[in-house]
């Protein structure tokens, strides 16, 4: 089903805005503004983008740690993604998330998590509390090829299946774990994905370099899980253009792989051309990419600017419901 | 008043706390039909139905995952760990995401779950269902670990941790399932972090939980023969640990013993043991003894399971030691 101009052009709008994000993050990352470990997502904005344009802000959503694009597609105030990936009060988890722990519970973004996999058993219990109280939003977990050998990703299968829960599995294959090849280290039939057929698990394969086929595969599982039809799982097929974490050189790449992957199979060119094909002015495009700019900038600035936490917040929110007979982290 | 078996007492609590709040609802392996592997989830499946009580099957991780995610949106599930051993399952979801949830995103979640969990020796199950891995967990900031002696305390304690806002580790000994003590019929709390001094004395403290605080007991007991007079403090809450109530005794007695039935080394003794010789050096007049298990698995054979695990006997000749130091 081809989508309609207006939401392909917001669409081509995200994946500007989180590439110009994912730029900043590396170049920020790299000066030394931003602590910690940076996963980026350049390369891999159609699958972010598709999926969190069938989602809405009453569905749960457990982003992986590559995940900026999904943290600002949720509905958040985005500076303030930017601001948590900088360690500063004005972020979202108030500076002690970071890049890996971005959640905005309000916009069902219920964080995303570094213990890769985990957050598929978790959100088992989000798709439960739905169903237990008869409501009908859905949860989606991401993952990567690499988390497919997790046991936590297999017990949530199959008790998925079993209690018919509204949960979507969205399994970013990237091609890559670190420096392993999925193929390499996991039993691979013809897709990764096939291992979710062994639990009564609906699953689809795309391109997820074509938006369209994201968003339409998404939409379909989604509306599986609305109707009380249960999990499924989308494979999304596409490649991260950088290294594992910002500042990895990648070397177990071959070269001419990056390279075909940038040349023809680029999300966001790609949508270009298409909207380009339907009609739409190349001046129309270039003013969505210069906004798009002008929004990271906007975020940056306001990231740079904003306070680091105050020391006392270090033994702060370590008991929801804190004890008399013990100061907090004493 | 009426008299209850421990296991009882928290079969009760569940059934109280789920019939007051909808919110509440129970999972785990044989909890349903069967009642649970002690019978302490008894007659729930058959008043509320699949829903509310979930036959899981064995897939502890996806257990403490549907838990941990249940509670983000605000229901409180009770789930069962058969055996405390196989906490090793699930430990990534109690370690990673319970403790750290409230935490790491800076108060918008809280997990307020409650793991019940069969704990302890001296039933011959040997290795992979004897162990008492209290320490572990009392080593991650965010977790409440609870460890109750009597049926009184097990039922109170259990809705406390029910109610609670925090994620629960709430640990049962399997010795005590069948004991018996007075439990009143109407729900009630027990306030988490709050000892209970279970027999006043004057000459030496003992710091005992759950089988362990019956030992210690019956030491006083007997001591008081000899004119040793043995105050007994059960903390009922290993985190968060009652140290005003613990403190005044020894401020008063001078003296004082940790049994504990955890391996020796790293148990929770040796943190209460390190506490004491951080805030309490002065009123020592004895060094801090530790009375626990050897630093060994627990082996199946009963004749060398008894020789590892420590007894009554040790207890006894413990506190004898620290008196006459
Ligand atoms: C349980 C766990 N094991 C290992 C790691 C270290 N680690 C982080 S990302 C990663 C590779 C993940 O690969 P994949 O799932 O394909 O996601 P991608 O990085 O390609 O997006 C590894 C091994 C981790 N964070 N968690
Ligand atoms: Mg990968």
């Amino acid at each position: 089903m081809g989508l309609e101009i207006n939401k392909l052009k917001q669409m081509y709008y995200d994946m500007n805005l989180i590439r110009r994000f994912e730029e900043k993050v590396d170049e920020h990352s790299k000066k030394g503004n931003i602590p910690g470990f940076i996963h980026l997502s350049i390369g891999q904005e159609a699958a972010q983008t598709g999926v969190m344009h069938v989602l809405t802000e009453s569905d749960y959503k457990f982003p992986d740690h590559r995940s900026h694009g999904v943290c600002l597609l949720s509905g958040s105030p985005k500076k303030k993604v930017m601001a948590e990936i900088f360690a500063k009060k004005t972020g979202l988890c108030e500076g002690k998330g970071g890049s890996m722990h971005i959640a905005d519970v309000e916009v069902g973004n219920m964080g995303n998590n570094a213990i890769e996999g985990s957050i598929t058993a978790t959100g088992l219990g989000t798709a439960y509390a739905s169903k237990y109280r008869g409501e009908d939003n859905v949860t989606a977990v991401f993952m990567g090829d690499g988390t497919c050998g997790r046991g936590e990703l297999h017990e949530s299968m199959n008790m998925a299946a079993s209690l018919k829960v509204p949960l979507v599995y969205v399994l970013v294959n990237n091609g890559y774990a670190i420096s392993t090849k999925a193929e390499e280290a996991h039993s691979f039939p013809e897709n990764l994905s096939d291992r979710a057929a062994g639990y009564d698990i609906p699953a689809e394969v795309v391109d997820g370099n074509d938006i369209e086929e994201v968003y339409n595969a998404m939409n379909r599982a989604v509306e599986r899980a609305r109707n009380g039809e249960g999990p499924s799982m989308v494979e999304l097929l596409t490649y991260r253009w950088q290294g594992h974490f910002s500042g990895d050189p990648a070397s177990y790449r071959p070269k001419d792989e990056v390279q075909k992957w940038k040349e023809e199979k680029c999300p966001i060119k790609n949508l270009r051309v298409k909207l380009e094909n339907e009609g739409v002015a190349s001046e129309k495009l270039d003013k969505l990419e210069e906004d798009a700019s002008k929004e990271v900038e906007d975020m940056v600035e306001f990231a740079l600017e904003s306070p680091e936490p105050e020391l006392e917040d270090a033994v702060k929110y370590i008991y929801a419901e804190p004890y008399e007979s013990m100061k907090e982290g004493k | 008043m009426r008299e209850l078996k421990f296991s009882q007492a928290l079969n009760e609590a569940l059934h109280q706390e789920m019939e007051r709040d909808e919110d509440v609802f129970v999972l785990g392996q044989d909890v349903g039909k069967m009642g649970g592997d002690f019978g302490v989830t008894k007659g729930l499946w058959k008043k509320y139905g699949d829903r509310r009580v979930i036959d899981t099957p064995l897939s502890e991780a996806a257990m403490l995952g549907l838990s941990n995610g249940a509670a983000f949106t605000g229901l409180r599930p009770v789930v069962e760990i058969m055996f405390a051993d196989f906490i090793t399952e699930c430990f990534d979801q109690i370690v990673n995401n319970s403790a750290k949830a409230h935490y790491m995103f800076s108060g918008q979640l809280t997990a307020p779950i409650v793991l019940r969990t069969a704990n302890g020796g001296g039933f011959r199950a040997a290795y992979h269902h004897s162990q008492n891995p209290e320490a572990w967990l009392m080593n991650i900031p965010g977790i409440t670990v609870v460890a109750p002696t009597t049926p009184y305390e097990a039922k109170g304690l259990l809705i406390s941790s029910i109610r609670s806002e925090n994620p629960i580790v709430f640990f049962e000994h399997k010795m005590l399932y069948s004991t018996s003590g007075e439990v009143p019929e109407e729900s009630y709390e027990l306030e988490l972090g709050k000892a209970k001094v279970k027999r006043e004395g004057s000459d030496v403290t003992i710091i005992a939980s759950m089988k362990m605080c019956e030992y210690a007991l019956q030491a006083a007991e007997e001591l008081a023969k000899d004119g040793i007079s043995v105050e007994v403090i059960d903390p009922r809450t290993l985190v968060p640990f009652d140290k005003e109530t613990i403190f005044d005794s020894i401020a008063k007695t001078n003296r004082v013993v940790v049994a504990y039935e955890a391996p020796k080394t790293g148990g929770y003794g040796a943190e209460i043991a390190g506490m004491l010789n951080d805030e309490m050096f002065e009123f020592l007049k004895a060094p801090v003894k530790r009375v626990a298990s050897k630093d060994s698995p627990v082996a199946f054979s009963p004749k060398l399971e008894d020789y590892i695990l420590p007894n009554y006997n040790e207890v006894l000749e413990g506190i004898k030691e620290v008196v006459e130091y």
